[in-house]
């Protein structure tokens, strides 16, 4: 057992590091972390990372992915984070793709792969609805044939980036009559398709990341549909644990801790450093050392994927662990760099890129990443279930 | 040994709740957060209008002659809906620097102004690297005959649109000594002071202010030169009582607000309240908010009994009050699901205002220090 890269790993390492420096540019993250921007300067570093062969890197070989060792990825990712770069919008590279590519038509991989791969395609996930969260199956949106078509009726919510999306995968359904879970499909619905309409959700960090997506009469080709009718839901809770295993965030952890640090060891006019106060420096120390755990615990995921297992159980673990560590290094990061404000300026306010703006912005926000994805709470029910065999009262 | 509330105590909390209950449901607040001074004068005036402004000044002052704990009583209730006047900074904190001050021409002066809510006063004195350590003051004020030059800058001055400020100002000693502060008060128009507006996450507006060679005279200081730290000091632990009563307040509205939540919601055919992962979870929200009530009777008997350890109490209060105060409301986001984190629900709010209660003056981390050391050392 060792926890050693080999030379060509450190090869790869440093192929990585100079391709962030030389393409991930000041320039870019700062469009990249502005919301006015957002949106076009995430579809150019996707462009970026797709022209180096590496934005769908999860992917099969055959369709576009890179077929990298967990150590590759592991080492993608940490450089990644640590350039400050954040990952390629998920709903389409690491959500519908795996979909697309495990249950899709051979027209439908044709059609839908190479342009989410290169960001053509904006896709956004339409699963969760006003009656249906944690309880999902519970959704409601129906789906009546007619012909060649779907007539869509109902509503999403909480749909991430709506506001920019071509497309939108769903789940809706098409059978009423058995188990929730046995009635549901997966469509592909063209955004533009008349009848749909989107609504702003602005959420507790005073921006616009979230939509209501409601569906009238909407018409959809049948040949839209993955899969087999009834059968949605066995795909969508497979793409859920892709879903789940990309949400560790360590690499954000690390890289925050490393600029928490940094903020801590500032000499200030006083003379004093926030580095020297011994509470600050246990608080960071409890925080630092549950992200060593976390980091070779996605470590042995990895291992366990990269030697032809599947993520199972302590993907779970994963998406606990790291969400709670994201928000306490959110937390901490608050502390040090909101100490003056907590301020919401106006996005084209010059205080919009201030330590303290971006630590309010990440410390709320952060607040649902336990919530999504399937909830803490949902985890844990889940973990108590299948790895500890817990039964439900 | 009594902790229950006065007969008049009780009344005015009636009257605060029954004007909210009319004034400040979640879409009217939202209007008023909106305008431009961050809140609105009409309720100001009625503020005024119903003697809150007076509760905590003495009747020879033109007060209702009521203590911290009567502020509180208010404070409170102001916390449950997230009121935004400026009370907190108006008339508990500036109000009270200048109704406590030793300049007796000034203050005949100014009494009328603040009680009235005519002009609003705002306490300028944190700086940039001051650690939220009150006696650290660098801005100078140098002086020349019979006047004073004042140069600095001072951080997020809370009202914005405030008419005058008190300036913490040093006139003699080292930059954190406690001697040779001093506390003039300076209009908001000065045209020596530059201005800068900035929205607090809570929706209010603060500003940062700075000058350099500013003027003033003897007369515009409250106390004799060199001797403010003791008022402040003593003005700043009351006004931290009424701010945690506000905290409280907007605690024992979000475990109730969750628990209320959680019987309608539902998931899995089942009210969400009924899951006992969920159960455990907001008694604890229970259990924190009563704890941080408990130090904030405590703190209040403290300073009421002028007990030698009041500033201990009150650091043990800001410091719990900090903590739970955010982990209450980080809860009940998250027992709120996704309608924890829009803007719509009022349950965000809640937890902006809390993490702003909780930088005031110094976090949970700063004030459990200034308690241990207090206790320890
Ligand atoms: C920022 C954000 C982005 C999102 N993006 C998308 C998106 O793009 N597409 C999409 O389809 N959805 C999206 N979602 C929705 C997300 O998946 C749901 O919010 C989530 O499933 C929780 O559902 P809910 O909000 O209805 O909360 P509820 O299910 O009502 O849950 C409320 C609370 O009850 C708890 N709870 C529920 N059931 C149990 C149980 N059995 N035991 C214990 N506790 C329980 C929950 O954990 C939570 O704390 C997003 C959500 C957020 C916050």
């Amino acid at each position: 057992m060792h926890a050693k890269f080999s030379p060509e790993e450190l090869a790869f390492q440093e192929e990585v590091r100079g391709f962030m420096r030389d393409n991930f540019t000041p320039e870019l993250a700062a469009r990249i972390h502005h919301p006015k921007t957002f949106r076009d300067a995430s579809i150019e570093w996707q462009k970026l990372l797709d022209g180096k062969g590496w934005a769908a890197n999860g992917w099969p070989v055959k369709h576009g992915g890179t077929g990298w060792s967990a150590t590759q990825k592991y080492i993608y990712t940490t450089e990644l984070a640590a350039a400050g770069a954040p990952d390629v919008v998920p709903m389409g590279i690491k959500m519908v793709a795996p979909v697309l590519y495990s249950y899709g038509s051979e027209e439908q991989k044709a059609r839908f792969l190479p342009i989410t791969k290169s960001s053509d395609i904006w896709w956004c996930q339409g699963y969760s609805e006003p009656g249906a969260g944690s309880d999902l199956a519970a959704l409601q949106t129906r789906a009546v044939r007619d012909g060649d078509d779907y007539i869509i009726d109902g509503t999403k919510i909480w749909t991430t980036f709506a506001q920019y999306a071509d497309w939108i995968f769903c789940l809706v359904r098409t059978d009423n009559t058995g188990k929730p879970q046995q009635g549901i499909s997966f469509l592909l619905i063209d955004m533009k398709t008349p009848g749909i309409t989107v609504s702003p959700i602005i959420s507790v960090d005073d921006e616009h990341h979230l939509n209501e997506v409601n569906f009238e009469n909407v018409r959809v080709p049948v040949a839209n549909r993955i899969g087999e009718e009834n059968q949605g839901w066995t795909y969508a809770k497979a793409l859920l644990t892709y879903e789940r295993t990309a949400l560790s965030g360590v690499g954000y952890c690390k890289r925050k801790l490393t600029n928490i640090r940094q903020l801590a060891n500032q000499v200030s006019a006083s003379g004093t450093r926030l580095i020297d106060d011994s509470d600050f420096r246990a608080r960071l120390a409890d925080v630092e050392m549950e992200v060593m755990a976390l980091e070779f615990l996605e470590l042995r995921v990895l291992s366990a994927i990269d030697s032809g297992g599947a993520p199972g159980m302590e993907s779970s673990l994963l998406k606990l662990k790291g969400t709670e560590m994201q928000q306490a290094v959110q937390s901490l990061q608050w502390d040090v760099a909101a100490g003056f404000g907590g301020i919401s300026p106006d996005a084209d306010d010059e205080l919009w890129e201030s330590e303290g703006n971006r630590a309010r912005r990440e410390y709320m926000f952060g607040r649902a990443c336990t919530i999504f994805g399937g909830s803490n709470e949902v985890q844990r029910n889940i973990i108590a279930k299948f790895a500890l065999g817990l039964s439900a009262r | 040994m009594d902790f229950s509330l006065t007969e008049e105590q009780v009344m005015l909390k009636d009257s605060v709740t029954k004007f909210l209950a009319d004034n400040y449901a979640p879409e009217q607040r939202e209007a008023i957060v909106k305008n431009e001074a961050g809140y609105s004068a009409a309720h100001w005036s009625t503020f005024s209008e119903l003697g809150w402004l007076t509760i905590p000044f003495s009747e020879a002052d033109g007060g209702f002659g009521g203590n911290v704990a009567d502020v509180s009583a208010v404070m409170e209730e102001f916390g449950k809906v997230l009121v935004v006047e400026p009370y907190w900074s108006s008339i508990v904190l500036a109000g009270q620097l200048i109704a406590r001050c030793t300049n007796q021409a000034l203050k005949s002066r100014l009494m009328p102004q603040v009680i009235s809510g005519e002009t609003h006063y705002s306490f300028a004195w944190l700086e940039a690297q001051s650690c939220f350590s009150l006696s650290y003051v660098s801005t100078s004020a140098v002086k020349e005959g019979d006047s004073y030059r004042l140069s600095g800058e001072k951080k997020l001055v809370l009202n914005a649109g405030a008419d005058h400020f008190i300036i913490a100002a040093r006139t003699a000693g080292d930059v954190a000594d406690e001697a040779g502060i001093s506390l003039f008060v300076v209009d908001a128009a000065h045209p020596t002071l530059e201005k800068e507006t900035v929205r607090l996450m809570d929706g209010q507006l603060a500003c940062n202010i700075q000058f350099k060679d500013l003027v003033l005279g003897q007369d515009d200081m409250l106390i004799a030169e060199g001797e403010a730290y003791p008022l402040i000091a003593e003005v700043v632990d009351e006004a931290l009582v009424a701010l945690c009563a506000e905290a409280v307040g907007a605690m024992t509205y979000l475990y109730k607000a969750t628990a209320d939540y959680a019987n309608t919601r539902k998931q899995f055919g089942v009210a969400i309240g009924s899951f006992q992962a969920l159960q455990h979870r907001m008694v604890d929200m229970f259990m924190a908010t009563e704890q941080c009530r408990s130090l904030l009777v405590r703190a209040q008997c403290a300073i009421l009994d002028d007990s030698a350890e009041r500033s201990q109490d009150v650091a043990v209060l800001k410091a719990m009050v900090g903590k739970y105060g955010r982990k209450v409301a980080e809860e009940a986001v998250q027992m709120h699901g996704g309608m924890g984190v829009t803007n719509e629900m009022p349950i965000g709010h809640y937890l902006k205002r809390l993490m702003m209660i909780d930088m005031y003056f110094g976090g949970s981390d700063v004030h459990r220090r200034r308690f241990s050391d207090m206790r320890y050392l």
